[in-house]
This record gives C-alpha cells, structure tokens and sequence, in this order.
C-alpha cells in the first residue's frame, strides 16, 4: 500500500452541486463591489491612454528599438549577464551558508573570520571591490605556494587565473554573500530551538540536522528575501564595468547608443530584457517557495 | 502488538539510568542541587514536583540537551558526554555524544515533530537517516509504530494538519522508532486540551505495560499513581522524596511533598 497517497479522501463539493452527501450547502450571494468597477475603468482608461501616447511618440523610436532588441551583440549580453548573475549568486550563496555554519560554530576562530568577512565586504562600496578585483592581477602578478625563502612548489600567472570574467563573479559574489549571511541568519534564528532539540535526541549528527531539518525550514523565511538580492544582484551586474568587463547588457545597448547617438531606445533594450530576466526569476522563485512552503498552511486568515 | 518492541539487550541488572550527584547552573540559577536517581530496567519512574523545580532540566541532563555542572550520569552503563580520565572529565567528540543519544528517546512538552515532513516522514527520519536503515524497511516499521498509536490513516499528513494528541503520538512514534532502551517524556500532555489527554496517556500506559523503561515528567498526579512503579518528588532542584508511589502519594513524610500534594489532588 502506498501511504502517502492513503491520506483521508477529503469531501469535495463540485462547483456545479449545491449538495455533498446528504448536505445541502447554502446559497451564497457574494456580495458586490460597485467601486473595484469605477476603479478598474479608471486605470484601464488612463493605461490606455498612456501607451497609446507611447507608442506612437517618435522620440522613442521604436523602429530602432525593434531593430536591435535581438541583435547578436545584445542577446550575448543577455547571456553573459545572466551567466554573471547566476555564477556570483552561487558563489554568494555557497560562502554565506558557510559563514552562517561558522558563526553558529562553538570554535571562536571561525566566529571571527565570519565576522571579519561580514564587516569587510558589506562596508566597503561594491564599486571599489569591483576595481580592486581588476587590478588583482596588476598587484599579484604571480600567484604560487612555496616554502618561506625557500623555492616555489607551484604557481602561475595569475592573469591565467583571475580573468575579468573570473574578477566579474568572485568580486560580485564576495560582496553578496555578506549581505546573504544576514539574510541566512535571519532565516535560521526564526526556527523554534525545539527543532534542533528534537534532531539531537534522535542521535542526528549536527552536519544531518543542519540539512535535513534546519535548511528546509529556514528556506521558506530564507527564499523572498534572497529572490530580491537575486533582482538586485542581475542588475548589479552592470557595474562589472568597474572591472573592466565589457560583455555584459548595459554595457552591450550603451556601445550600441553611443555609435547610433540615440541612447532611449537602447535603454528601452536594455529595459525590456532586465524585466524579461526578472519575471522568468520570479516564476522560478514561485516554484521554490510553493516547495519549501510543504507543511505549512498557506491557506489565508479570512479577510473582510 | 507487542512484536514491535525491541527485548531489553542486556539482561544485567545494570541500572539504566544512574544518576550521581548532579548539579546545573544556568548563570547564577542553581536549577539542580546534588541530585541522586537510579532508575532500574523496566521501571517507570515519574517525577512531580512544584514549577520551576528542576523537572525539565534533570530529564535534559540524561541525554545530554543540558550539559550538567557536576556530578556524573550514566545511562545504560555508560558515562554520558564525557570520558574520565584521572578525574578529569575530556569532553566527548560530537559523534559520541549522538551515538549515545541513540539509545534513549524524548518526547516534547510542544511536540516538536518536523514541520515540513509528513507524520510518516517524521517518524522514518531517525532510521534512515541515523542507522541508514533502507527507506522501504523505514517506511514498514513506521506505518507499523503509527497504526501502534492508533494513527495508521494519518500517515500522509503534515503536523499542521494534526490535533495535538495526534501530534504527541506521532511524536511517540518517532522516538520509539530509534529502538531506545529509555523512554524520556517531559510533561507530554500539558500542552493538549483535557479531551485530547487521555489518547495519549493510553499509549504511554501500553508502552509502560510493554516493560518499556521510561521516565516521565507529569502533572496528572491521578496518571503517575496508575503507572509508576518509582516515584520522584521534587522541589527546588532536589529530589525531596522517592518511593513506591502508593507510599508517597498516600503516606508522604516530607512536609514540602504533603504541602503539594495537598494542592494538586
Ligand atoms: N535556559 C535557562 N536559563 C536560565 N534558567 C533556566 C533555564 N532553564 C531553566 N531555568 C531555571 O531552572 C529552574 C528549573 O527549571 P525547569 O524547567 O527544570 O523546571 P520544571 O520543574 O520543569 O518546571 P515546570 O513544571 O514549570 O516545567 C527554574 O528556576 C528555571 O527558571
Ligand atoms: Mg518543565
């Protein structure tokens, strides 16, 4: 037998019947809501007018708008742009579950450095970072493990290593993380302590409870806020000028406007694909919170 | 329905939990003031004891949820937390300390199942996760521990979509289903509505009746005389008196356990 699926057969009523069983359901009149018509007309009429003018304006110009939204130069940057977000989105993850783990951590050297991480990369201006992880390869020019005074083990270029894309996700990684962690924190200190109590006196290891019981709970508190750095963080990307990195949207439709001397309907480019990026975002972000929501009734307090 | 039940796998008459001198401190608050207990295999010890005498904490400090201040616990023969080595007692790697976990289980005063798990997902958790026992054998010995405290059609729900009895059986359910030699359980009906205590009282008087041994934090003083067969009163961090519960419930001879009970009964 299959016993998820023996969970008691809930009574159902069909939209059409007016009866379950031997019940006979009331007739429910909702009640009306004359002003939410008024309202909606309004908006829709203003919404109308708005776009018409829009469309029709020629400062816009649309046929150049048209001409370029999917040219080969702008749908690269689309890539890279949402290759940077995804990558320094891992990256800032990663490293903020670890530095939750640390700070969590009896060891007071871990505390420390988590501490010390937070500090540093959430008060210093992404911006600088970003020049800073540009020029790695002009301070460090050569990166190697060797014995103090004594002959290099290996090494290499370290142009070979920190490439600007490299610089691009590590420098924007580094300075999300930070903020992530807070956000981690947040989400695992809303969980009650009779959770992990309750791991512990079944004979759990901390690595198992930290997976299996405490992650997916802090996921649900942990999932809108982190959607949002996501948001921010695709639009973040713009500033891997900084590094100079030069592959990504905002600098791809800038190039374009800068030749064409019609910088508007590059930024309505530009525009158009940040808010096609975020809406495909948000519908991941539906799917993962409706996952970590399992258990938990969503069913809303009725509201008057 | 008693198959389920492990046999006792020692048959020595090596006490389960043997408890020597404990002392907690939580900052200045002295929670636990020497406290002796021997709790033998089988028996069913329950504590009573005024508010804020230490119940809780003693029964935290058997499997190690509190680390205790002074004193020793043994639980099944063995030192918990600790190695002693000239007196000195070296702290117990993390994995020892589970390991040793193991062979107790607790139950809540707030449940304290796994929301996010269904109440058959809770209850195969332990196995599968902590003796990586096969998921399929998991999943048989749960649903058979959940029809055992009567909740064989609920198998598939979340906690939120339980009663708080139900809650508490699952809850039962996930403990017993490590196997554990002790059973500990910290005022397991206090946070339930009156008509919902008994279903739970009927299973922890099954589990007493197994010859399960446990110990038992009440205020249903009408419940520990039913099953206790080793009574513990408390106040103000000490065991005050102890005894066969007919003796210290009916004939108590300390002045502060006839000035509780005359409270409560
Ligand atoms: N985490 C803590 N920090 C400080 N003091 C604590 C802590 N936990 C318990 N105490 C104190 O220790 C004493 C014993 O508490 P405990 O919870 O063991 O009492 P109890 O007998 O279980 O009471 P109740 O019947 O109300 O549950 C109390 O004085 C309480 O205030
Ligand atoms: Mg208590």
């Amino acid at each position: 037998m299959d016993i998820e699926k023996a969970a008691p057969d809930r009574l159902v009523p069909t939209r059409q019947a007016d009866r379950v069983g031997a019940v006979k359901l009331n007739e429910v009149v909702p009640r009306r809501h004359p002003g939410r018509w008024v309202a909606t007309l309004l908006l829709l009429w203003l919404a109308i007018s708005f776009a018409q003018n829009v469309a029709t304006n020629e400062n816009f110009h649309w046929d150049i708008f048209a001409q370029y939204v999917f040219a080969p130069q702008v749908i690269r940057g689309v890539g890279w742009t949402i290759l940077l977000t995804v990558a320094a989105m891992a990256v800032a993850i990663s490293i903020a579950l670890l530095l939750v783990v640390m700070r969590g951590s009896d060891n007071p050297i871990l505390r420390t450095c988590a501490w010390f991480w937070i500090w540093f990369f959430r008060g210093t201006p992404v911006y600088t970072q970003l020049l800073f992880w540009g020029l790695f390869a002009v301070l460090f020019p050569r990166i190697s493990l060797s014995l103090p005074f004594g002959g290099e083990i290996v090494g290499l270029d370290t142009k070979m290593l920190v490439t600007p894309a490299v610089a691009a996700i590590v420098g924007l990684g580094f300075n999300e993380s930070a903020y992530l962690a807070e956000i981690f924190r947040a989400g695992f200190n809303a969980i009650d302590r009779g959770q992990l109590e309750a791991a512990q006196a079944l004979g759990m290891r901390q690595g198992r409870i930290w997976r299996r019981i405490l992650l997916p709970q802090a996921m649900r508190v942990i999932v809108p806020p982190t959607g949002n750095e996501t948001i921010g963080m695709l639009k973040m990307t713009s500033l891997v000028l900084a590094v100079p990195f030069t592959l990504d949207l905002m600098f791809a439709t800038n190039a374009i406007a800068n030749r064409l001397y019609l910088p508007v309907p590059l930024l309505l480019v530009a525009g158009f694909w940040y808010l096609s990026i975020t809406s495909l975002l948000m519908v991941g972000q539906y799917y993962l919170e409706r996952h970590f929501g399992k258990g938990v009734d969503t069913i809303r307090a009725r509201t008057e | 329905m008693n198959a389920i039940m492990t046999p006792p796998r020692s048959t020595d008459a090596q006490p389960c939990v043997h408890l020597q001198g404990i002392h907690k401190f939580y900052g200045a608050v002295h929670a636990l003031r020497g406290v002796d207990l021997t709790i033998k295999r089988g028996e069913v010890c329950v504590a009573i004891g005024p508010s804020g005498s230490g119940k809780s904490t003693l029964l935290r400090c058997i499997n190690q949820l509190e680390q205790i201040s002074a004193g020793r616990v043994f639980v099944l023969g063995e030192l918990a937390g600790y190695t002693e080595i000239d007196g000195r007692m070296h702290v117990l790697a993390p994995r020892r300390v589970a390991e040793q976990r193991r062979r107790t289980g607790m139950v809540f005063q707030r449940f304290n199942l796994f929301p996010h798990m269904t109440a058959i997902e809770n209850v195969m958790e332990g196995p599968v996760q902590v003796k990586n026992m096969p998921r399929a054998e998991a999943r048989e010995n749960a649903q058979a521990l959940l029809k055992r405290v009567g909740l064989a059609e609920l198998a598939g729900r979340y906690p939120s979509q339980l009663s708080g009895g139900q809650q508490q059986r699952v809850a039962i359910a996930r403990a017993l289903a490590m196997e554990p030699e002790v059973m500990l359980f910290d005022e397991p009906t206090s946070a339930l509505d009156p008509e919902l205590v008994g279903e739970v009282l009927d299973v922890i008087k099954d589990l007493a009746k197994s010859g399960m041994t446990m110990m038992l934090v009440t205020h249903e003083i009408g419940f520990a005389r039913e099953v206790a067969n080793h009574l513990v009163f408390m106040d103000q961090g000490a065991v005050v008196e102890e005894g066969d519960p007919r003796d210290v419930l009916n004939r108590p001879s300390n002045p502060r356990t006839r000035a509780f009970l005359s409270k409560v009964l």
